[in-house]
């Protein structure tokens, strides 16, 4: 160097100098790199249940559950069969008497809806629909169509949803 | 949703909101405005290019996955700094390294990357010689910087090169306000010593 300091002038001239000093600049990619390799926030209830699913899938644990319940279904059908089989007649005495009660309330819904039908004069139009023919197709052709029509729309709707500002490397 | 320019003109704070939405763009924005400082820092305190840029990939995955447990109440350069800090303190602690090079990345193939890559120095209204002289003196105060022990090298660099004031480098060294000062003197009485050649 040409020009040397006064010692007054050092401290200035680093203190500048230091202020002045460089910025240096990592490699071509950094940011990819970088993000690449960032988790993305996902919903709290998809964290929870990927947590619960490697909890229990691993390896100790699964066969520890596994077991458990092997355990649990072996003891209660080994105290519930020799009871059942012990209360027999009472079960066939309850089971009859439930299926005929609910063999009755259905009859007698069916008997109401069937008089309500009549009362309403429902029975005649379905006959004449019946007979009518080309009208009865057109009109069950159109219901079929407005039917798919439904279930397009719905499917379009619930389609999921495109974000373009993730990665491939961050969706894989 | 806000484009990379908008972003720009955002905070960050608010930028970190949008990190932490998982927008991809507010990742980019964050890694570009903390890369160059960050790289820097860690460069001149470990002082081997491609350990640096290992520890600060590393220091950016760590932010960028805790964003969650960042408290806003902290400024987030202070944070981030403070991760990068910690960082560097820790290799150093296992290992001595002390080369340090001017030039691009050791993998830049292409003068564009060498370019890109290397030494980026600030826009200055000075004669050739007034610059050639300035580089020789902002080499010899980088090795002068070099030689100071890892804390007072991390105070003089955030204080003088990246400009931080001492509140907020206390932050990133956990450490009180007073020992920050200290550092920073006794590391320019240190400085004033290994440039004392320069005097007449």
């Amino acid at each position: 160097m040409d020009k040397q300091l006064d010692a007054s002038d050092l401290d200035t001239v680093v203190l500048r100098e230091l202020s002045r000093l460089p910025t240096f600049g990592p490699g071509r990619g950094f940011a990819d790199h970088v993000v690449a390799r960032v988790r993305r926030p996902q919903p709290a209830s998809l964290v929870l249940l990927r947590r619960a699913g490697a909890w229990v899938l691993q390896p100790s644990r699964a066969v520890s559950l596994a077991a458990a319940y092997a355990v649990c279904v072996a003891v209660g059908l080994r105290l519930a069969v020799p009871w059942m089989t012990a209360h027999a007649p009472a079960f066939s005495f309850v089971s009859s008497w439930v299926t005929a009660q609910a063999t009755a309330v259905f009859d007698a819904a069916a008997l109401a809806v069937a008089s309500w039908a009549v009362e309403l004069g429902a029975a005649d139009a379905i006959h004449s629909a019946a007979t009518a023919g080309p009208r009865l197709w057109a009109a069950l052709a159109a219901l079929t169509i407005g039917y798919a029509a439904c279930g397009y729309g719905l499917r379009v709707l619930l389609r999921a949803p495109r974000r373009k500002d993730v990665s491939l490397a961050g969706a894989l | 949703m806000p484009t990379a320019k908008d972003l720009q003109s955002l905070g960050d704070r608010e930028v970190v909101t949008l990190a932490k939405a998982g927008k991809e763009a507010a990742y980019r924005e964050l890694l570009r405005r903390y890369e160059r400082p960050v790289f820097s820092l860690i460069y001149r305190m470990v002082r081997d290019r491609a350990l640096a840029e290992d520890l600060a990939q590393e220091t950016f995955i760590k932010v960028l996955n805790a964003l969650e447990s960042y408290r806003p109440e902290y400024k987030f350069s202070s944070w981030v700094f403070k991760i990068a800090n910690n960082a560097a303190i820790d290799q150093l602690r296992r290992r001595e390294v002390d080369t340090l090079s001017l030039d691009g990345a050791p993998d830049a193939r292409t003068a564009d990357e060498v370019q890109a890559t290397a030494l980026q120095a600030a826009d200055r209204q000075e004669s050739p010689l007034a610059e050639l002289e300035s580089r020789e003196l902002g080499s010899q105060i980088e090795l002068a910087v070099g030689k100071l022990r890892p804390e007072y090298r991390t105070c003089i660099l955030l204080r003088h090169v990246e400009g931080r004031s001492y509140e907020e480098i206390a932050e990133v060294m956990d450490l009180p306000l007073g020992t920050v000062k200290t550092y920073i003197h006794r590391a320019r009485l240190e400085l004033r010593e290994y440039l004392a050649h320069l005097r007449t």
